[in-house]
């Protein structure tokens, strides 16, 4: 081995002094490109709205810097991307560091401080592990061309459906070409990387320190090799050297000038949605601040720097547009092209030197880079979307907010209309008398105590449907049955029970959920109670993540964990089992929003039966179609509805013979679409409760214990 | 008892059946008085029309005493017309008891009349008798869920607005040997019209269907729920050989023409004879349209829905499950 | 002006009142009138269709709870509400609560007052064309469609008949109208604005405000006096009863035998 110190790249190696300081005039003109782009950046995010992020920045950090260095989120529902993506990301990470660290030493720590370490055995290792990330950069660039060009997903064509050929901002060719423009320039540099490296070895193949060590280089050994063979001499090596060294630093610094302006900045953006990510963004939505005039989102400048930067990280993947059931059964909605609307407009409203007047701020209607009413309201809040996204972009918030200035003007379907003027008038969304909340138990041969009178150990909150609707008064009445056996102490509310405003609040009646939250609020701090269960997932979420702002802190579970438990217990014991084939469907509000996927699973397998779970299962799971208010709202005609879109996927397991759900809108929904598709007789649909009662036979003696919650 | 005065209707040269009905009530309260030993209760029936000389003939029926013809300058009705003329009459005649129908016009100038007058006042009533010496009338309250009886202590007039379809009109005309009404006329000075009425409108047919000749008609109302739910019910309509028809709220939302509204503001289902009503609660309005069907059928979740109370035959159902089960049959 | 009625709606297992004569309180839900949504809409679509500036009014006749049904008015577009009590109100009918109004009416000069055609409470379809006859105003009742321009001194309507039938008219200002329903599509007002309506404050005027007198209101100013109050028996269905299939099978039946009678 040659001396360590001269084992090294010389930089600007025959370069005149002119090139240099032309170079360096082009980086610093570069980066005053690029810092100019980044302050009109920052300037847009501030003139949003103020917002402060929960929680310890250093955990915050952690887990944004955990997310990208895993590319965790990038792998879920396209591994394929996931993959090709991390090699793009570490070949072109490591050999920025590269650039970086060269950098280093020749700008700051030998001039200043004579400090050099990039010789030697550093250095040839630092060659290979450079031309390794090249590869790896290379390849997955030719893997996502090859998916554009070759498999071509149909969510990679960004056709939208919230605007109809004709609008001047349907076409989406703007961002085909700008993401081929991307691919092929990364691609461009990489490959001139390497034969600017082989050009070199073929120039300097006559210092031994060079060419005998260049298979520490090895694509630019080969490459050089190739040249050399096709009668490449030094001089004609060391002139395309020059060339492509030029060629190659140009580019580079072009590229570098327009990250601000072009997709390149998600490598930022993406990394600062990661940052400020809110795990609770759908599950827990944001009260309406006392000093805010008017509720809900009508400007662009309403939005707070948090969503603006949202809009800006958005890699147009489509994963939540793969995931949303509106636009699975074809309603004018695609999460993506909300927030590429909204992206879009931010752009020309907040970039320029000045903000425009409140009126062209209005990020309401049909004009490039608004959102329609129609699709607003085609938004379910099943959160699939947030929950997919990879980047941490938060639609359902921003959706529900632009909802509020809708109600607020009153924008609506009159029967949505006319549902909340009944939810306020009566506290439930069936218009009926409040005192009937409790009819449903008159039935039963027990009475169920009245947990404002007495205290219990377990309040049942029981929720609308549940109360009111007559097939799921059933499942009510046999919940009860089977508490009593397990020797629950638990007691309802009865009338002072209201709905728990879960999907008032999402269609945007905040005012409306904040009478519904305090009075409920107000009746359980009333009541003496250990724990809350309930029934019904919608319920569940809000009591559990919302209540707590308004003041009202209980611990909450869902039916399932507590009979999970009464089963380990032994209060409850299945005498046979069910031996049946089917599938369970995760409601939203349950396993995506507060991750309880696990229970219903349990009690499946306590029970006997066969569990094949559908292709869109747990987190996947696809919404029945009556969240934010849809189950109020009419389904147009003559389409398809999410629920019969989730009954065929159903229908395609072989023998199925029971769909369980726990959530008595998907009970509602499901039993209606397993008619309205034809499937009546092929299987049925069943609560979970119903099945555990069929395996626990009323007035077998259980282990009577005293149940405490 | 000093008479009864009732105020016949007419509109576009026809007198309208309602004024019949307020006779026969008229005569019947008036027998019943007779009978209790006062002197003779005499009914009168005044027409207010540019030609009232015309109605004549049609209102010479069985219990009208007198006809007192009142020419006015309006073709039409117009409120003050009316409230001067009455209040001239009743001034001049200071009967005990004036009846009107409880229909658009009277709701124009009724109220206006007793306010002035300082008379007693009902409106839709649909029962009025004596007891103890009171007049006391029957009408409905808190959304006809309950009855409210009335009585008028102190007032030498009591105007009654009397509910339509409820009495039932005397059989015209007057038997031939009888003597038929004595005709006065009543000469009003004209008042200032400050209202001026204008030409009539037929609201849009939307499609040539005529609810008032239909025989056999199948209706929706609100418990449809939505406007896609209805071609189910479309096809049921067609599959029985009924006509399909609705309440106002469905014509009011546009989810049917309003030519298929039964109901007092919409079609008289007058030719028909089975009617079933689904999901149809049976506001007043409605039943105005239809109640004197003589076989009604009514499907409603709700067992307290009004239209109970008129129907022959009751199902207490989901009106979805029965449509479905009743397509089958057809 | 328009005059609003809170009106009350039956709950589930209502009692009648000890003296027999109304219902018990507990039992009553109350919200504002139908007709009066449609009525106030019609009020704000005239003064928002103006370019000259329109005050709207709402006035209602009621003790403190009827607060609430102004403060939606308000939420609405009203401008202004008013609201009159005294206990000696108590027990007034349509035509006491109609001297009343036309007081207010005598009071504030509106260009037009309206009102609902009914309530749906009681439906005495009195209440407004009352008033007119108090005030001494022209007056039109069962408004389906309206044109007016602000201050002017005639408005164009049509009034709905029986039957699918509308006459047009043209009545001289200022004037009582009492107003259909299906006229307009009422606005939604969100409970947010209906709480921030709260903070405009609704004038509570007495009878002496008005010139009138305990004589004028309550039973003594009514035109008619509440007897008893009743439950009339059920009617007379004759209940078809098993499931939906059973059901179903004996309708067709009724069905069968009267398309047999009909050729």
């Amino acid at each position: 081995m040659t001396g360590s110190d001269s084992v090294t790249r010389i930089l600007f190696e025959a370069f005149s002094a002119n090139e240099v300081r032309l170079f360096y005039a082009l980086s610093l003109a570069a980066s005053t490109v690029f810092c100019y782009g980044v302050y009109v950046q920052i300037r847009k995010y501030r003139r949003g709205a103020p917002y402060r992020p929960e929680g310890s920045l250093l955990a915050r950090i952690a887990g944004m810097f955990g997310s990208v260095f895993s590319h965790r989120t990038l792998d879920r529902r396209d591994p394929a991307a996931g993959g090709a993506h991390r090699l793009i990301f570490y070949g072109f990470t490591l050999l920025f560091i590269g650039t970086a660290t060269i950098t280093l030493q020749y700008d700051i720590l030998e001039p200043l401080f004579g400090i050099r370490f990039w010789h030697g055995t550093f250095y040839l290792a630092f060659s290979l592990v450079l031309d390794l990330a090249g590869v790896a950069l290379l390849a997955g660039l030719g893997y996502m061309m090859y998916r554009r060009a070759w498999l071509k997903p149909p969510k990679l064509d960004y056709a939208r459906p919230d605007r109809a050929p004709g609008d001047p901002d349907f076409d989406r060719s703007a961002y085909r070409i700008e993401d081929w423009a991307f691919l092929w320039t990364l691609l461009i540099i990489g490959a001139t990387g390497y034969f600017l490296e082989a050009a070199r070895l073929v120039w300097l193949e006559a210092e031994p320190e060079v060419w005998d060590t260049r298979w520490w280089s090895p694509i630019g050994a080969a490459i050089a090799g190739s040249l050399r063979a096709l009668g490449m001499s030094a001089a004609a090596g060391g002139q395309l050297r020059h060339g492509l060294w030029w060629f190659h630093g140009i580019i580079a610094l072009v590229l570098i000038a327009l990250i601000p302006y072009t997709k390149v900045k998600h490598m930022f953006t993406a990394a600062g949605s990661l940052l400020v990510r809110d795990p609770l963004a759908a599950q827990r939505l944001p009260r309406i601040p006392e000093s805010q005039a008017r509720p809900g989102f009508a400007k662009i400048t309403d939005f707070n720097w948090k969503q603006l930067l949202n809009l800006d990280a958005c890699t147009k993947c489509g994963r939540c547009h793969e995931a949303c059931p509106a636009r699975a059964v074809g309603a004018p909605l695609s999460p993506r092209d909300v927030i590429l609307s909204l992206r879009e407009f931010a752009n020309q409203a907040l970039e320029y030197g000045s903000v425009p007047d409140a009126v062209e701020l209005d990020v309401h209607g049909k004009a490039p880079g608004q959102v329609a009413m129609e699709t607003l309201w085609s938004c379910r809040t099943c959160m699939a979307c947030v929950e997919i996204c990879p980047v941490a972009v938060e639609h359902v918030p921003i959706i529900v907010q632009m909802r509020r200035k809708l109600v607020e003007d009153g924008a609506m379907d009159p029967l949505l209309t006319k549902t909340l003027q009944t939810i306020h008038k009566t506290g439930n969304s069936f218009g009926e008398s409040k005192r009937k909340r409790g009819a449903w138990t008159k039935p039963l041969p027990f009475k169920v105590k009245d947990a404002r009178k007495e205290p219990v150990d377990v309040l049942w909150f029981v929720g609308d449907y549940a109360s009111f609707d007559p097939r799921n008064q059933k499942v009510s009445q046999t919940l009860a049955a089977l508490l009593t056996e397990a020797g629950v102490d638990f007691g309802i509310l009865y009338d002072g029970e209201s709905n728990a405003g879960n999907d008032v609040r999402r269609v945007g009646e905040e005012g409306l959920y904040e009478v519904l939250a305090s009075a409920n609020i107000t009746a359980l701090q009333a009541a003496s109670f250990k724990s809350v269960i309930t029934t019904d997932p919608h319920s569940y979420n809000t009591i559990r993540n919302e209540y707590p702002d308004f003041g009202g802190r209980f611990a909450i579970e869902h039916y399932t964990t507590l009979l999970s438990r009464l089963f380990a217990s032994g209060a409850l014991a299945a005498s046979t089992p069910l031996h049946y084939r089917v599938t369970f469907h995760d409601p939203c509000h349950l396993g995506r929003f507060n991750q309880g996927y696990d229970a219903p699973r349990e009690l499946l397998t306590l029970l006997g039966c066969e569990l094949v779970e559908m292709g869109r299962c747990k987190a996947n799971s696809f919404c029945c179609g009556a969240g934010g208010g849809r189950i109020w709202t009419p389904d147009p005609a003559g389409t398809e509805t999410p629920a019969q879109n989730r009954i065929r996927e159903a229908a395609a397991i072989p023998d199925l013979q029971v769909y369980v759900v726990s959530c008595p809108k998907d009970l509602t929904m499901f039993e209606d679409a397993l008619k309205t598709t034809g499937n009546e007789g092929r299987f049925v649909v069943k609560e979970l409760i119903e099945l555990v009662r069929e395996a626990v036979p009323a007035g077998r003696p259980a282990k009577r214990e005293v149940i405490t919650a | 008892m000093s008479g009864i005065l009732v105020v016949a209707e007419q509109r576009r040269g026809e007198l309208r059946p309602v004024s019949l009905e307020l006779v026969s009530a008229a005569a019947s309260f008036a027998s019943t008085e007779k009978r209790t030993g006062d002197a003779a209760t005499t009914v009168t029936v005044a027409i207010l029309a540019q030609d009232p000389a015309a109605f004549v003939p049609a209102l010479s029926v069985a219990g009208v005493d007198e006809i007192v013809t009142v020419t006015v300058a309006a073709r039409e009705f117009d409120p003050d017309t009316f409230e001067s003329a009455l209040g001239a009459l009743i001034d001049a005649r200071r009967p005990d008891l004036v009846l009107t129908a409880h229909s658009v016009d009277s709701f124009g100038y009724a109220a206006a009349l007793a306010a002035g007058r300082g008379c007693g006042f009902a409106t839709d009533v649909f029962k009025f008798e004596r007891i103890d010496g009171a007049l006391v009338a029957t009408r409905g309250g808190y959304g006809q869920k309950v009855n409210v009886e009335i009585d008028f202590p102190g007032r030498a007039t009591v105007l009654l607005a009397l509910r339509a379809n409820v009495w039932k009109p005397p059989e015209t005309p007057a038997a031939p040997h009888l003597a038929g009404p004595r005709i006065t006329d009543f000469a009003v000075p004209a008042p200032p019209c400050r209202t001026v009425g204008g030409e009539f409108v037929e609201i849009a047919a939307g499609d040539d269907v005529d609810m008032t000749t239909a025989e056999f008609i199948l209706a929706i109302g609100r418990g449809v729920g939505e406007e896609a739910k209805i071609a189910q019910f479309r096809a049921l309509a067609d599959a029985v050989g009924a006509t399909l028809g609705c309440s106002r709220p469905l014509a009011d939302a546009g989810w049917l023409p309003k030519s298929r509204q039964v109901g007092q503001s919409g079609k008289t289902a007058s030719a028909c004879k089975l009617y079933i009503a689904m999901g149809v609660s049976g506001a007043i309005q409605h039943l105005a349209g239809m109640k004197h069907v003589s076989t009604i059928v009514a499907v409603n979740s709700d067992a307290e829905a009004s239209i109970f109370g008129v129907a022959k035959y009751g199902i207490v159902g989901d009106i979805f499950e029965i449509a479905a089960e009743l397509r089958r049959h057809f | 002006m328009v005059a609003v009625k809170q009106v009350a709606t039956l709950d589930e297992d209502f009692e009648i009142r000890a003296d027999g004569r109304d219902i018990d309180p507990d039992f009553l839900i109350r919200d504002l009138n139908e007709w009066d949504d449609f009525s106030l809409e019609e009020a704000v679509k005239i003064k928002e269709g103006s370019t000259q500036p329109v005050e709207v009014i709402a006035v209602s006749v009621g003790p403190d709870d009827v607060d609430e049904s102004l403060r939606k008015c308000l939420a609405k577009g009203a401008d202004r509400a008013l609201r009159v009590w005294d206990d000696a109100i108590e027990g007034s009918d349509s035509i006491a609560i109609a001297r009343i109004l036309a007081a207010v009416a005598r009071r504030e000069s509106p260009d037009l007052l309206f009102a609902g055609v009914q309530s749906s409470d009681q439906a005495h379809a009195s209440t407004g064309i009352a008033t007119a006859g108090f005030l001494g105003w022209p007056h039109a009742a069962v408004v389906a469609h309206l044109t007016y321009a602000p201050g002017a001194s005639t408005a164009a309507f049509r009034r709905e008949l029986e039957g699918g039938v509308l006459q047009e008219g043209q009545i001289e200002c200022p004037a009582v109208l009492t107003i259909q329903a299906g006229i307009n599509t009422p606005r939604y007002a969100s409970l947010r604005s209906i709480k921030q309506a709260a903070a405009k404050s609704i004038a509570v005027l007495s009878l002496e405000d008005l010139g009138l007198t305990p004589a004028d209101v309550g039973e003594a100013g009514s035109s008619s006096h509440v007897r008893r109050m009743y439950v009339p028996d059920k009617g007379r269905a004759e209940l078809i009863v098993g499931d939906a299939a059973e059901q179903a099978r004996q309708l067709a039946a009724i069905i069968r035998e009267f398309k047999g009678a009909a050729p």
